[in-house]
């Protein structure tokens, strides 16, 4: 797969699945766009990487959940780089996976919703948005918003987390359909339980080994499994795919 | 494998010179056989024409015309027919059109032509298509019979498929005797159709002929003009001037020039659920025939004010000339083709950089461009093979003051906007030179019957004998059973 000359932003993309994401574009010769929150140094890692891997790459601080801060963001990027031929929608508001202290439905209140609906949805929103004029005027582009196999499958109920994603899905469908007659495409991946990520650090074995049990392929994702499927959304090769979802669990959700 | 072209009644394969012209694309290749005719040979070629016209078509009912033209047509039309096999393999290789394009372009095309097609032609230019058979009674009092030429020249140009049929069968309507020259860029469809009409009806097979000359040579081109009554001749403004310099003064000579064609849209179709499917019809009328023909698009002119700004209409368009190319891929272009698409990218290009709002948006290999211009821009032609330009404009109403420097050039403009102004524009229109106007998606595709650039396919070529009702009262007086 070849992105020489192509120019990739993946917001949130310091550690976990979104590092994993820009490293694996990298690797393929593209120039990445790293945006990072708070750390710095962590971003500043993953650029040097992506070098070595033999792309191109920038960090650029920016709070994706606030529309100026967008703004800038986008308007960095393409002066750095000129365009934006791929947007990976991966920032989220942070979550704590804990299967066993996770708070029942009649703990929740509507502010714990909001307050997950609009990490997951506020930022996608608004890159969606920003990047368009860019991606309108050359006709073709690729949006890639990752998702979560909860939606499909609520192994353990995340109510607000998973309501997030959900409201996620059906925005990334709406949008396929919008953006589709101007040669915009817009996927998920909706990956399982991907460890070992900030998030999921602190997952218990025998929840491991339940969702193991479950896996056709008798392990759990790890972040690089994640780039594979996103790279093929962002390639040609996937051009003419729009409005799905990307399952990379190892089998446990078959749609 | 080889390919004869032309149809030479009365002359033998062997007695005839013929000059190989080769096309190829990817790789296949196909050799034409393309016959060159002495000078004897061409004057014999007319005068045979000419003596049989007369003796057969002359005499036959219109009605059986129409029923053998729609026999033949009937065959091309059968994609088991050889002849529509034939047409189907050799057409795409020699046009270099995309094979499925040819396909569809034929079948859409010709069913133009079967009865019910070739009756509204007549009924579009006579009152009474009797007429062409024998004295008919005129509005005005007395009697007119309408009589085709003795020998209708017709100098075909262009390499869009079929296109020769258009005259050809307007000639037979009016039973004239035909000789067609073919153009090198696509010189088979129609000596297949001369030799279909000859096989379904041999009586008449001697009353035309295909033959071919290399596009300038004056000397064999004269020979035919000299002998013709009407000439016919379609190609670029020298081309057909020198032409003119060629045919007597007393020959009847239609020529038909190149044109431009555009289209306009409206306000109100630029809504979230119109305007894809606008962009798309927009997007086929540039495809079709990589732009041409006559009656193929340059501009669109698209209308602010609506939901979707001509920006974005724009760039629906550059997505729907994405996937064309996916379906129906662009030919191969010559060097100057080429060249030609490049320079005028550059030229768009070199717009967009000096700002003001214009913008270019391509094909990855230059395989279809689309430049975007606000404000006053020149009404030019695009560079072809799929290069449009789309112009944004406050009011359409004030798009006809900007073409009319351009009057002798237009021809068709598609449009998409409500009754009320579609009919206001067409006035327009029509006012500054324009004439033809059909639905976005529909240009390429005249309607059975339509009057090229204006003019009568039929009524142009005959001429009335009238038996004035003087006469017909003074023979009156004559008669055995006056009183």
């Amino acid at each position: 797969m070849d992105f020489q000359d192509k120019v990739v932003l993946v917001t949130g993309s310091s550690r976990g699945i979104g590092a994993a994401i820009a490293k694996a574009f990298a690797g393929e010769g593209a120039a990445v766009a790293v945006n990072y929150l708070t750390n710095a140094e962590a971003a500043e890692a993953v650029t040097a990487e992506c070098r070595k891997l033999g792309g191109e790459a920038s960090v650029f601080q920016a709070d994706v959940t606030d529309n100026d801060a967008i703004t800038g963001l986008v308007d960095g990027v393409l002066e750095t780089f000129g365009k934006i031929d791929v947007l990976v929608n991966n920032a989220f508001r942070p979550y704590v996976f804990d299967p066993e202290n996770r708070r029942m439905f009649w703990e929740l209140d509507w502010s714990d919703y909001q307050t997950q609906i609009d990490g997951a949805l506020i930022s996608t929103h608004g890159l969606c948005k920003a990047v368009l004029p860019a991606m309108k005027r050359r006709a073709q582009g690729s949006i890639i918003n990752i998702a979560s196999d909860l939606v499909a499958r609520p192994t353990i109920p995340y109510h607000d987390y998973t309501t997030a994603k959900a409201a996620l899905t059906g925005f990334s469908r709406n949008l396929a359909v919008e953006l589709g007659p101007f040669g915009i495409r817009v996927n998920c991946v909706a990956p399982g339980i991907v460890y070992p990520t900030d998030a999921t650090r602190g997952t218990k074995e025998d929840v491991k080994d339940m969702l193991i049990a479950n896996t056709p392929m008798r392990r759990i994702a790890a972040p690089k499994d994640v780039t594979g499927p996103v790279l093929f959304l962002a390639s040609d090769w996937s051009r003419f795919m729009t409005g799905q979802n990307l399952y990379v669990d190892g089998g446990l959700v078959m749609e | 494998m080889t390919e004869r072209a032309g149809y030479l009644p009365g002359l033998a394969d062997g007695d005839v010179e013929w000059r190989p012209l080769e096309f190829g694309r990817a790789d296949e290749t196909v050799e034409i056989e393309v016959p060159v005719l002495t000078d004897a040979q061409m004057k014999a070629l007319v005068e045979r024409v000419r003596v049989a016209g007369r003796r057969h078509l002359k005499s036959m009912p219109v009605a059986r015309i129409v029923d053998i033209v729609d026999r033949a047509i009937a065959r091309l039309l059968d994609r088991d027919d050889p002849y529509r096999k034939k047409a189907e393999a050799l057409l795409p290789v020699i046009t270099g059109y995309d094979a499925e394009m040819v396909r569809l372009g034929l079948t859409g095309y010709l069913k133009t032509f079967r009865k019910p097609g070739l009756n509204r032609f007549l009924a579009e230019d006579f009152n009474n298509p009797g007429i062409l058979d024998g004295f008919q009674p005129m509005a005005k009092g007395g009697v007119a019979r309408a009589f085709g030429p003795d020998v209708l020249a017709h100098i075909w140009a262009g390499n869009v498929p079929g296109l020769p049929l258009w005259s050809l069968i307007s000639g037979l309507l009016v039973k004239a005797g035909n000789i067609g020259k073919v153009p090198s860029a696509e010189p088979l469809f129609a000596g297949w159709f001369a030799r279909l009409v000859a096989e379904i009806e041999p009586e008449i097979a001697e009353c035309f002929a295909i033959v071919w000359w290399k596009g300038g040579d004056g000397l064999r081109e004269t020979a035919l003009l000299r002998e013709a009554d009407v000439v016919l001749a379609y190609g670029g403004n020298e081309a057909l001037g020198a032409i003119r310099g060629r045919v007597p003064v007393t020959t009847r000579y239609l020529p038909h020039g190149h044109k431009i064609s555009f289209g306009m849209i409206s306000r109100t179709t630029l809504d979230a659920r119109k305007a894809v499917a606008a962009a798309h019809q927009a997007a086929y009328d540039v495809v079709r025939y990589d732009q041409q023909g006559c009656y193929s698009p340059h501009v669109f002119f698209v209308e602010r004010g609506g939901k979707i700004s001509p920006r974005d209409f724009c760039r629906y368009v550059a997505h729907e000339l994405a996937n064309f190319e996916k379906k129906y891929p662009r030919r191969a272009l010559t060097i100057a083709e080429a060249g030609d698409v490049a320079a005028w990218r550059h030229q768009e290009e070199a717009k967009a950089l000096a700002g003001n709002d214009s913008e270019v948006i391509g094909g990855p290999d230059g395989a279809w461009s689309v430049a975007y211009v606000e404000g006053q821009e020149d009404f030019s032609p695009s560079g072809l093979n799929r290069t449009i330009k789309i112009v944004a404009v406050d009011r359409l109403d004030d798009v006809a003051p900007r073409i009319a420097p351009y009057k002798a050039f237009l021809q068709t403009v598609g449009i998409a906007a409500p009754p009320e102004e579609l009919y206001r524009l067409a006035d327009r229109l029509g006012q500054v030179g324009v004439t033809r106007i059909s639905a976005l998606g529909q240009m390429t595709a005249p309607e059975a019957g339509w009057h090229h650039d204006g003019r009568f396919n039929l009524l142009d070529l005959v001429t009335l004998t009238e038996i004035e009702h003087t006469a017909e009262a003074a023979a009156d007086g004559l008669a055995p059973y006056v009183d």
